[in-house]
């Protein structure tokens, strides 16, 4: 990579820099010093209460605190306890992981011991979707780096402590990414979420209380630990500190990733970070989180991205993938294409998630060929509705909610393929 | 213990477990407390993948699932509230949406969970104009059974069946979303010993045995309680009968015998009441050499006389008898009686052995054998041994285990002066015997049964034998009758005879035919 992301802060820093993703340009620049002084000098508990001070949220797009996360784990007991790093990067629209991944292992790294020391996890298995080849290796390399250095292994950095990381490849299925999906699939099963109770700090992989996270929750954790809770609070907002990275995406000037404070306003992103429209256009819409996150219109794009103020919005942060639509775009294709989405992905097992995404589906593709009725805009929102809440994992809300946002924001393009028989936009790709 | 309460009952459940599992403890699930389900089976593991279940406990924002949902003292449910009813209605209508609707010609119509929950839980319309899910209508997923991709459900019963219960794992869910299906896995036909329960899990028309399917529409059939006989644990079933005639036996639910499962070999062994090599008639040896068919008095008449023959020659101990692990309790008991007025001790019992498991099926393939033992009837081979060396001239036999127990006891038995043989199916015995009686199966009798583990069961009369037949006990009771012994005047009563049993053997104390209930009523152990 020869150019930076535009925007940097601590996280990405020094990603531009070839030798970061090797150990010996990261300790340069003072990396494993705070997991060696968390080791050295603090016990778990003063670690994961210091990271709960800090106010980190997971960043794979459930935003719950990683300190109480961590917390949750059994203290003691005679079962090994594992640690998950979460690198099933799956959302559409979300490419934040893989430049962590590839461009600053260690850092994940360090951030996974500073969490292994504080959960008393013995192992960390590091699940990374199959299509991240590069990704992949760039991360054993780094493990490869920190065993032969005494970062990891038995009695690391001259501690009594051990750990180990493993480095595990996915096959590739969206719902791999979902943790319990993940830890399935980690066992060699098919990626099928697991119904809860039992919770994964209880009855994780392999059985054993488990705690997964996300690349760039790690990520942050030794910076934590570096500069201390005040500071990191001292960026995004009182409920959503941190700086995060925001993939955008779509139909804007300057797509790419951009390390902002949360609580930055969606409208400066887009327009100004990402340089707005295409020449000619104007924004029509723009998801905030991944493509399961609800759609925002052109009109409500003055809202700052936190959980707290999108939710007043019907919407998520989720994992801050900016998907940019303009006024060529159709509502009622894009509906499609996330239809299609999620029943490809649905993972099959509960009635409502199988059976409404591909009903859902089926409902838009027509309603996009123009046999669709009026009744089938109200038939869209109740099977939505029944998809809501009431399944495994949340893969049914991510497949409803999408649909339920298109619908409140864009009635419009529906009504008019229904009233007309055709749709209006022109045809830019194959359904 | 927790108490809970469901729409306003209250109920005091055990520690630890799901509603539906306390509900089901109880036995007031599906009847009393109304929670429809699909995917649970209360001996399969939790899948919590159908969300009919769901229902609304207070304090919690999310309706839960009450498969997975543990019990908490003080928990409050409701199964009615608009919100559960709009969630059922839900999955209900979401199940429709890719099932085929082909109740016309689906052999699982009238005991369909799709049909039933779908007419009590469900809405009357279809909102759908959209193609369904077009997929394979019949295959072969094995010898026993036939599935139709179309009607599946996916509530996976089968596949958690066949990896938790047989242990074989045949079956898995292929593909996924609404492309899921269930299929074998590649070279690995469902062939196991248990393979035909899948159906009756199966709670739609997806997963149908061979042997059944189109053979009759299930609302003409009466379920009638009773034992399967093909092994000495006794599963308990229901017969299907209809037309005087067993169409099938389904698994009766006994936790304390077989939980919810039987064998294939042993729900294949209701063919055996209708099978055509039953024997109809009474037959004696005639003057030629072969067996001549005879009304039932008269070779009755020819039994006793040929019996008072051997007791005058030789004396009452020169007459033995082979009971039969297949015949009741109360036959047996009348067998034991026959003996002592008669005057003899010489008695034994064959048991055909064959290859056991450890889940349901026994090596004993009688349905009485430990009833037999407990009624005193020891191994044959000393029998045999007397009737080799001559002592034994007249022999009452029931059934012809001893063929298959005893190899060589055939041409033994060739050999001996008289023998009454009686049984429900020709066999190689005939060749030996000399007066030939039908009896009846134990799907025609009223009667109990001891399995292996000394519980007593009952079975009662499902079908009449077209045919004039009598019970093992009849035909010894008329026998003595005609030998002139004491106790066997009057008419035969198996209920009657049955109070007796204690008298015999102390371990039926307070066990008769009117005491034993549907799951039951184990042997008193000795001492106790």
């Amino acid at each position: 990579m020869q150019s930076a992301p535009w925007v940097t802060s601590y996280l990405t820093e020094h990603c531009a820099a070839d030798d970061f993703a090797t150990l010996a340009g990261y300790r340069r620049r003072g990396g494993y010093e705070a997991a060696r002084r968390a080791v050295a000098e603090m016990t778990p508990e003063q670690v994961t209460e210091l990271v709960k001070d800090a106010g980190l949220q997971g960043r794979g797009g459930a935003g719950f605190s990683t300190g109480l996360k961590w917390s949750f784990m059994p203290k003691g007991g005679d079962k090994p306890k594992y640690l998950v790093c979460n690198a099933d990067e799956s959302e559409p629209g979300s490419f934040k992981d893989r430049l962590l991944l590839e461009r600053a292992p260690h850092q994940m790294l360090e951030g996974i011991l500073i969490g292994a020391w504080a959960t008393g996890a013995e192992k960390t298995f590091i699940y990374v979707r199959g299509e991240y080849a590069q990704a992949g290796r760039c991360v054993q390399h780094a493990i490869d780096e920190a065993y032969a250095a005494g970062l990891l292994g038995a009695n690391l950095l001259g501690s009594k402590f051990s750990h180990d990381v493993v480095l595990m490849l996915g096959a590739g299925a969206y719902i791999a990414g979902e943790e319990t999906g993940l830890l399935e699939s980690l066992e060699g099963k098919k990626a099928q979420p697991r119904k809860k109770p039992p919770f994964p700090a209880q009855h994780g992989a392999f059985g054993m209380p488990t705690t997964v996270n996300n690349v760039e929750t790690f990520s942050h954790v030794p910076h934590i630990l570096r500069h201390g809770a005040a500071w990191f609070r001292g960026f995004g907002t009182e409920k959503s500190p941190g700086t995060t990275l925001f993939g955008v995406s779509g139909q804007v000037r300057r797509p790419g990733l951009y390390e902002l404070p949360l609580g930055t306003r969606l409208d400066e992103i887009v327009f100004q970070h990402a340089g707005g429209p295409l020449e000619g256009r104007r924004v029509k819409g723009v998801i905030p989180g991944g493509m399961s996150m609800p759609i925002l219109p052109a009109s409500q794009l003055d809202v700052p991205m936190a959980n707290e103020s999108l939710r007043e919005r019907k919407t998520m942060l989720g994992t801050g993938g900016v998907m940019v639509l303009d006024d060529t775009t159709c509502m009622v294709r894009t509906a499609c294409v996330i239809a299609y989405f999620f029943r490809d992905e649905s993972c099959g097992q509960c009635t409502q998630c199988r059976e409404g995404t591909g009903w859902i589906h089926k409902i838009v593709q027509r309603i996009e060929r123009g046999a669709g009725s009026p009744a089938d805009l109200d038939i869209l929102l109740d099977v939505a509705g029944k998809m809501e809440g009431q399944t495994i994992c949340a893969f049914a809300d991510a497949a409803a909610w999408p649909i339920q946002g298109l619908l409140r924001h864009f009635r419009a393009d529906f009504e008019e393929h229904v009233k007309h028989g055709k749709c209006p936009f022109p045809q830019s790709f194959e359904l | 213990m927790p108490r809970i309460t469901v729409d306003g009952a209250e109920f005091e459940v055990a520690e630890g477990r799901t509603i539906l599992q306390a509900l089901d403890d109880l036995g007031v699930l599906m009847n009393g407390v109304e929670i429809p389900h699909y995917c649970w089976h209360p001996k399969l593991t939790i899948d919590g993948s159908c969300r009919l279940c769901q229902v609304e406990i207070e304090g919690m924002p999310k309706l839960q699932i009450a498969c997975n949902t543990q019990v908490q003292d003080g928990m409050k449910i409701h199964t009615q509230s608009d919100r559960v009813k709009t969630a059922r209605e839900g999955v209900m209508e979401l199940l429709l949406v890719n099932h085929p609707l082909d109740c016309p010609i689906c052999d699982q119509a009238g005991e369909c969970k799709l049909q039933d929950y779908a007419f009590e839980y469900g809405i009357a319309h279809a909102r759908t104009q959209e193609p369904r899910r077009a997929l394979k209508k019949r295959v072969d997923l094995g010898p026993t059974i036939v599935f139709d991709q179309e009607r599946c459900i996916l509530c996976r019963r089968c596949v958690r069946f066949c990896r938790e219960i047989p242990k074989t794992g045949e079956l898995g869910v292929f593909a996924r979303g609404d492309h899921s299906v269930i299929e074998t896995f590649p070279g690995t036909p469902l062939a196991n010993d248990y393979s035909m329960n899948v159906a009756d899990i199966c709670p739609v028309g997806a997963l149908t045995t061979r042997d059944f399917r189109f053979k009759i529409r299930v609302w003409f059939l009466e379920d009638v309680p009773g034992v399967c006989t093909g092994c000495s644990n006794g599963c308990n079933v229901y017969l299907g009968v209809a037309n005087n005639r067993v169409y099938r036996y389904l698994p009766r639910r006994n936790d304390a015998v077989n939980e919810t499962w039987i064998c294939d070999a042993g729900r294949l062994s209701y063919q055996e009441i209708g099978a055509s090599d039953r024997l109809t008639r009474a037959r004696v040896r005639g003057e030629g050499g072969a067996l001549e068919e005879q009304p039932l008095e008269a070779a009755l008449a020819a039994a006793a006389a040929r019996l008072s023959r051997v007791v005058r020659a030789k004396g009452a101990e020169a007459v033995g008898a082979l009971a039969s692990p297949h015949a009741t309790n109360e036959d047996l008991l009348v067998l034991r009686r026959f003996l002592a007025a008669l005057g003899t001790p010489h008695a034994g019992c064959a048991v055909v052995r064959g290859r056991g498991d450890s889940l349901l099926v026994k090596e004993e393939k009688a349905a009485n054998a430990a009833g037999a033992r407990a009624l005193g009837f020891g191994d044959a081979a000393p029998l045999l041994e007397r009737v080799r060396s001559g002592a034994i001239a007249g022999l009452v036999a029931l059934g012809s285990d001893v063929l298959a127990a005893h190899p060589g006891s055939l041409e033994l038995l060739r050999g001996l002066d008289t023998l009454i043989w009686l049984d429900t199916r020709h066999s190689e015995l005939e060749t030996a015997a000399h007066v030939s009686l039908p009896v009846r199966h134990a799907a025609e009798k009223d009667g109990t049964l001891t399995n292996h583990a000394g519980r007593v069961q009952r079975v009662a009369p499902a079908v009449e034998p077209p045919f004039e037949a009598l019970t093992e006990g009849e035909v010894l009771w008329r026998l003595g009758a005609a030998l002139g012994l004491d106790g066997f005047a009057g008419a035969f009563d198996a209920r009657a005879v049955s109070k007796g049993l204690a008298e015999v053997s102390p371990a039926f104390a307070g066990i008769d035919l009117d005491s034993v209930g549907p799951e039951g009523t184990p042997l008193r152990k000795a001492g106790a």
